[in-house]
């Protein structure tokens, strides 16, 4: 019999680690477009980490059928799945100190959801598989942190634009 | 393009990519449209993207169908058009409220009152971004960020809202750029309305009112069903916030142009064009 909580799990996870990957890819596009090289090389190598755990998740449910839910019918516990960064934190001009920083809150809001998953499904096998991406997400977090330890701090930075905006005057 | 495999939301996006700021509020709205283009297998070919001027105005360029990037202010004006002539197409206009509600408001209040069949997206982010900044119609009283209006402008900002629904628009819903998969399901709902469906959509700007980024913690879902009665809905976009979101208010209403205006023969709009010739 097949195994509808499974499914529905993993068919959110499928969405998590496409979302993070697409919304990665698009800013790391835009900051190169706006010549912050160092954030949008951040931003395509975290594009590519959620490439390879979607890729993961994938090959987990393959031969299983998927519930088709459209975007606005997944459960999430805020408006957009917890992996996603959001646009209101992102500026043209952010560091790769905070980049960073806001790429680590987004790897702990996806532990939180898979834990929170691991503990409270009734479903043996998706509380075992949820137990082992929140793990995964634990380590990418934990990777993260190492990264910003090694970063040296730059004290100048500063988000305001240096140029006033064009006025007739 | 064929069409007969489900499409994703990334199969719409062409290979343009926006070059909208980092944390544009009009990225949202890119992929609320594309994920409601997918929702509904809306068909690539079957669909038309109308823009004016301005930041948001590139939007056609991006999404993977036919699309029309036009004059300042203009968008609903060659939408509607097009609508009429082609009534088989999805045609979705979309703009900024500099070009909605100054450059193209006679055009919005007529498109309300004429109630084409077609969807208005106004991405609304208070300000002129692609001129750097500058008061627009929906702009604050009091915001002092441009030198052009040192102590703000000092008139009081449009509510689209209400002047959507005193022009006679028969669908009006309101998003915000922080929720994307809610405005979505909006989207998919107003191309599916028999009529003209006007969506105002809280779209930050980032770069020059990034004051914006406190909507966040202000905007709410209205979660009531939506109003049928104009004379409710006046008076809640009268004596709201401005920051509830969700379908506000739809009423079914004939939409133009009336079936007996239609030429019904094929030669029909030859013997009109002969009838000029001199």
């Amino acid at each position: 019999m097949a195994n509808e909580t499974l499914a529905g799990f993993l068919a959110h996870s499928i969405e998590l680690e496409s979302e993070a990957r697409e919304r990665y890819t698009e800013l790391a596009d835009a900051m190169t477009g706006h010549h912050n090289r160092d954030v949008a090389a951040f931003f395509l190598r975290m594009a590519e980490e959620a490439r390879h755990h979607l890729a993961e998740v994938a090959q987990l449910a393959q031969g299983m059928l998927l519930p088709q839910l459209k975007a606005w019918e997944f459960d999430w516990p805020e408006a957009e799945p917890p992996e996603t960064a959001s646009y209101e934190d992102m500026h043209y001009r952010m560091s790769l100190r905070q980049a960073m920083t806001l790429a680590l809150a987004n790897e702990r809001a996806a532990e939180s959801y898979y834990r929170n998953v691991a503990t409270s499904s009734d479903d043996q096998d998706t509380a075992r598989i949820a137990g082992v991406f929140a793990d995964e997400e634990l380590s990418h977090a934990a990777e993260l942190e190492r990264l910003l330890a090694q970063l040296p701090e730059n004290p100048l930075h500063q988000l305001e634009e240096d140029d006033d905006p064009h006025m007739p005057e | 393009m064929n069409n007969a495999v489900q499409l994703k939301a990334k199969d719409y996006k062409s290979a343009v990519k926006p070059i909208w700021c980092p944390g544009c509020g009009h990225f949202s709205v890119f992929n609320a449209i594309t994920k409601a283009m997918a929702a509904l297998a809306i068909s690539k070919d079957d669909t038309v993207m109308i823009s004016g001027i301005g930041c948001s105005s590139r939007l056609p360029a991006y999404v993977d169908s036919y699309g029309f990037h036009g004059v300042h202010g203009r968008g609903l004006a060659i939408a509607q058009g097009l609508k009429v002539a082609r009534p088989d197409l999805t045609v979705m206009a979309m703009g900024g409220d500099g070009d909605g509600f100054s450059i193209g408001g006679n055009h919005f209040i007529h498109a309300c009152r004429r109630n084409v069949n077609m969807t208005y997206i106004a991405m609304d982010n208070e300000v002129y971004g692609m001129t750097k900044g500058q008061a627009s119609p929906t702009t604050p009283m009091d915001w002092d960020h441009s030198k052009l209006t040192p102590h703000g402008p000092g008139v009081r900002p449009f509510k689209p809202a209400a002047l959507a629904l005193a022009s006679g628009a028969p669908w009006i819903g309101r998003a915000y750029s922080g929720n994307p998969n809610q405005m979505a399901k909006l989207i998919a709902q107003a191309v599916e309305f028999e009529g003209f469906s006007f969506l105002h959509v809280m779209s930050q700007c980032i770069t020059f009112c990034p004051e914006q980024t406190d909507w966040k913690a202000i905007v709410h879902e209205r979660g009531e069903p939506a109003l049928t009665d104009a004379d409710e809905a006046a008076k809640l976009f009268l004596h709201e916030d401005g920051f509830q979101t969700g379908l506000l208010y739809s009423e079914r209403r004939a939409t133009w142009p009336p079936e007996s205006a239609v030429p019904q023969s094929e030669d029909a709009l030859g013997q009109l064009a002969a009838s000029f010739r001199v």
